[in-house]
């Protein structure tokens, strides 16, 4: 057997970590924006785990994610000592829970490095953690559209799932950061998870898509041969996107 | 109030202008008061079907710009009295037609008709969309392959996005499928869509099948619509279409292929 292209070691990085003393989140969004102001190229780029151990559990995860990312931050995910079930949560709604060396929550974390990007890192990381599949967790809503989607037409659910009681035409396009579910044909363009949701699935009564994308992996219809023309959906099982029947 | 109806189908060559004018006769051999409005400026082609060419004096264009009456402009059929032509100019663009003053005319149109029947041009630039703007039924005309049914999808978004009803918030265009040029011997053969996949694909109800047929070419060429050779196959599918369009339950003929007898294949029927 050819050797390996990829190997797995370990090696520990310094991150900035964020501390979180706030829920309302436009207080945080102003304090952040006071620090970045003061050394915006310091900052730039600068990956970062925010610590949640003193906010409420309750919190919008996806909107930390979103905040930290408008100042140029790179996110890498969550930490603090918190509940096991909290844990579970935040890497149910797609993000990485980062144990820190000094937190007392688990020391048994080996897998906790990469080659390249710290991002690509995490995603490795929260990859070979994952040996069961995460019952899905969504804290979003849905956007429903009745009606076929058009050649042409293009749907977008804003950190929403996306509900089409139709079919979605050849030339179509729906997009949604969250799920898609199509109760008809999908035979044009179905993206989920648009701004980074690993856990986003696409489900359809009858699979002839000309792409399916989730968390930017994406199949031509030419890789759907299996289930082609059946009830099928699609998820991410690591990098790789997979068809399964629905019923 | 007159139904304004819209031919349409984002794609050429399709069968618009035949349909329109078979639909056009047919409405008004059934008494009703009909006007056909060619919508393709600078691609006149209405008036040779309809095989009125030769009397065209003032056109649409003429109308808009007020340098002609509608009741100069209108060319009332030979055939049938209750029918008229309103012909496209032949040497302008379409951008010789705007909203405001289009609405006026089919406003005036509307006084005296039952049916205002609009003749798009292919595309979905400013003719098409001027022609389906003020339309309240439209036929989307599609041949059974790929391309045209994906234009006449196209086409579809735009009536459930670009009409007035839809800007207006008012109830949507009520859209009709007609399947010209179908040939059950072919689809027999998988090599043309059939109307269920048609059907399918498209999501609205159908309104007729016309046989792909030698009449067509023949009636164009005369200036006669097919819907007169009552005894051509596509004659009789655009009467069973006329039917359908004044609420009749008419059961769809010509979709699967003739069985030829001995005999037929004797004499090379």
């Amino acid at each position: 057997m050819a050797e390996a292209s990829i190997e797995f070691k370990g090696s520990s990085f310094t991150l900035s970590v964020l501390h979180l003393k706030t829920s309302t989140l436009s207080d945080f969004r102003d304090d952040l924006k006071k620090k970045v102001a003061q050394a915006p190229d310091f900052f730039y780029l600068v990956p970062i785990v925010v610590d949640i151990e003193r906010v409420d559990s309750s919190i919008d995860y996806q909107a930390v994610k979103l905040l930290v990312e408008e100042f140029k931050f790179t996110f890498v995910g969550f930490t603090g000592n918190v509940p096991k079930a909290q844990r579970k949560l935040i890497r149910a709604l797609g993000f990485s829970f980062v144990n820190s060396a000094n937190s007392a929550v688990s020391r048994t974390k080996k897998v906790q490095a990469s080659t390249k990007a710290v991002k690509a890192d995490e995603e490795i990381v929260a990859k070979v953690k994952q040996t069961q599949i995460i019952p899905q967790v969504s804290l979003f809503t849905d956007k429903i559209h009745r009606g076929q989607i058009r050649s042409g037409q293009q749907i977008y659910a804003k950190d929403q799932n996306l509900v089409i009681i139709g079919s979605v035409s050849a030339g179509a396009e729906v997009i949604a950061d969250g799920n898609i579910h199509v109760y008809g044909s999908l035979r044009g363009r179905a993206i989920a998870g648009a701004k980074g949701h690993h856990q986003a699935q696409i489900y359809c009564q009858n699979l002839e898509a000309e792409l399916v994308s989730i968390n930017g992996n994406y199949w031509l219809s030419e890789s759907m041969e299996q289930h082609w023309n059946s009830p099928a959906y699609i998820h991410l099982s690591d990098t790789e996107l997979v068809s399964s029947k629905l019923i | 109030m007159a139904r304004i109806i819209v031919v349409t189908s984002g794609k050429g060559g399709v069968g618009k202008t035949t349909s329109s004018a078979a639909i056009g006769i047919g409405l008004a051999l059934k008494g009703h008061k009909v006007v056909l409005i060619d919508f393709d400026i600078g691609l006149r082609n209405l008036d040779l079907i309809m095989g009125c060419e030769r009397r065209v004096v003032y056109d649409f264009v003429n109308v808009i710009n007020g340098e002609a009456t509608l009741n100069q402009a209108l060319i009332k059929d030979k055939r049938v009295s209750s029918l008229s032509i309103l012909p496209a100019s032949q040497t302008r663009d379409k951008d010789a037609l705007n909203k405001e003053n289009v609405g006026k005319v089919l406003d005036d149109l509307a006084k005296r008709f039952d049916y205002i029947i609009c003749d798009s041009p292919a595309g979905i630039e400013a003719g098409a969309m001027m022609a389906l703007y003020y339309a309240d039924e439209a036929i989307v005309t599609t041949n059974p392959e790929v391309s045209s049914v994906r234009d006449s999808d196209r086409i579809l978004g735009m009536l459930a996005s670009r009409s007035r009803r839809a800007e207006l918030g008012l109830e949507p265009i009520k859209e009709h499928l007609l399947l010209t040029r179908y040939s059950p011997k072919r689809v027999e053969e998988g090599e043309m869509l059939s109307v269920e996949d048609v059907e399918d694909i498209l999501a609205i109800p159908l309104l007729g099948v016309i046989p792909e047929s030698q009449a067509v070419l023949k009636a164009s060429n005369a200036g006669e619509p097919v819907i007169l050779d009552t005894e051509s196959d596509a004659g009789k599918a655009y009467q069973d279409v006329i039917d359908r369009l004044l609420g009749e339950t008419v059961e769809f003929r010509f979709l699967v292929a003739e069985k030829k007898g001995i005999l037929s294949r004797l004499f090379g029927g």
